[in-house]
């Protein structure tokens, strides 16, 4: 490797992380935590067979499931102020993927609530526990413990989904690359630089669910 | 009069009729062992006693309270069930709750207790069932016998007025199956009215007051145990006795 290009890496190693400081991990985890109360919230109403919600939850993951996140981020971005609706790039970015995510992690969260056994509804009830009590305070919490490790999966994904966002003009880690790659012509070297980033992430990440998993079994598996 | 009647229950699931015009009456201080073959409905009404399964038809008179059964409100199901207590048979601890919290979460979400006195009943509780020094113990740590042991302290913790009890010890292997008769027997003796659906002989012989043999959805024989027992007076409840009782030979 050429001294040039030693010192343009290092150099832009601070440039990258940056922007993925502040603006990629902001944009993941305010993202992740909207997605994971939309999916709690779509997953609680199919689980309790809300009959017109229900469908509505249906429709919802449907049409985000079977459309791109890329023509998503359009849509609202640049589709949107055909309507007169304006909405900054940070914010479009936002609201585009806590729905995107909210569909998956919902069908992840209510396959997790099924899996957890009638018996435990039906004790709640025997000790004299309503519905909405049962389900917050012990299907919910076995719920989410089953649904953890994909949980975790998804989390992984939208890290490296928020890179998307460069296209619609969020000063990402991936645009702040794109920038500095096309300045000192080094695009190879920078954009494996980026990627080792996100494998720096994802690795913190992949940790922390391990950490995570091993905390939640506390109570084993049964 | 009796502190609980259970008039004419019937339930079907589809085109099976489980349950046909099942009556039951439970004075204070009984023990009623259901006994009967499987398939025979006998856990199906004790569920319909609870509401786990809606009756299709039936009248509840409790506590000189009279219900029907299947036209009952969600707010009389709620009352009905803070005055009695459930045991299944697969125990269905909360799984994500130690054994203390399983038998202090009904007292602190749905009676408000306050948490320290709901763990002082708690402890009580598990003591009662042997069980003091597996409070912090989580489900998958106990035997199963220990679990069953742990679901009655949860039951017990509410002073209920009945504990219906499903068929307590048929996951459990004989020697598991001791200890949590025995935690029976000893609640029986303290004057707990109870309604036990089982197949345990020697139990409905030597604790119950009362035995009811049912059979393909109808109570065949009722009445005290010691003359069901000694005189059964239908030929198929001899024929069932006999075969049981050979089972339980063979296995001795």
């Amino acid at each position: 490797m050429s001294e040039r290009l030693i010192s343009i890496l290092l150099d832009s190693f601070w440039k990258i992380l940056l922007p993925g400081l502040t603006m990629t991990i902001p944009l993941t985890v305010l993202s992740f935590s909207i997605a994971m109360v939309i999916a709690v919230a779509v997953a609680m109403v199919q689980f309790a067979n809300i009959r017109i919600l229900k469908q509505l939850a249906r429709f919802y993951i449907w049409i985000v499931r079977g459309t791109p996140l890329l023509v998503q981020l359009y849509v609202v971005f640049y589709g949107l102020p055909n309507l007169g609706i304006m909405v900054k790039p940070f914010p479009s970015a936002v609201i585009v993927f806590s729905l995107n995510e909210g569909a998956y992690c919902a069908e992840t969260v209510r396959a997790a609530l099924e899996s957890v056994p009638k018996g435990q509804l039906e004790a709640g009830y025997c000790v004299g526990m309503s519905y909405l009590q049962t389900i917050r305070r012990i299907i919910l919490p076995q719920a989410l413990r089953t649904a953890f490790p994909s949980l975790s999966n998804n989390l992984i994904s939208l890290v490296k989904d928020t890179s998307l966002a460069s296209n619609i003009t969020v000063m990402e880690m991936f645009m702040a690359t794109q920038r500095i790659a096309g300045r000192y012509y080094a695009h190879l070297a920078l954009y494996i630089e980026v990627a080792v980033i996100y494998l720096l992430f994802c690795t913190v990440l992949t940790r922390l669910q391990k950490v995570g998993e091993k905390k939640l079994n506390s109570y084993g598996a049964n | 009069m009796a502190m609980l009647q259970i008039q004419n229950v019937r339930k079907s699931f589809g085109d099976l009729e489980v349950l046909k015009d099942v009556s039951i009456d439970v004075e204070k201080r009984d023990v009623i062992a259901i006994l009967g073959p499987s398939g025979s409905g006998k856990t199906t009404f004790l569920r319909c006693v609870n509401f786990l399964e809606h009756a299709d038809a039936g009248t509840m008179v409790f506590d000189g309270e009279s219900f029907d059964m299947h036209r009952i409100s969600r707010k009389d199901i709620a009352r009905i069930r803070k005055k009695t207590a459930f045991v299944f048979q697969s125990y269905n601890l909360f799984r994500n709750k130690t054994a203390l919290q399983n038998v202090t979460e009904g007292l602190i979400v749905a009676r408000k207790t306050p948490k320290s006195q709901a763990e002082e009943i708690g402890r009580r509780m598990l003591a009662k069932v042997g069980l003091s020094d597996k409070c912090d113990s989580y489900p998958n740590q106990l035997s199963g016998g220990q679990q069953q042991r742990v679901a009655i302290a949860r039951a017990l913790a509410s002073d209920p007025e009945i504990i219906l009890f499903d068929e307590p010890t048929s996951a459990l292997d004989p020697e598991l199956t001791g200890e949590v008769l025995q935690v029976m027997r000893q609640l029986a003796d303290e004057g707990m009215t109870m309604l036990v659906v089982t197949h345990e002989l020697n139990f409905a012989k030597n604790v119950s007051s009362k035995v009811v043999f049912m059979e393909n959805g109808v109570v065949l024989e009722a009445g005290p145990a010691g003359e069901f027992f000694a005189n059964p007076k239908e030929d198929r409840t001899r024929a069932f006795l006999r075969t049981i009782s050979g089972e339980a030979a063979l296995t001795e």
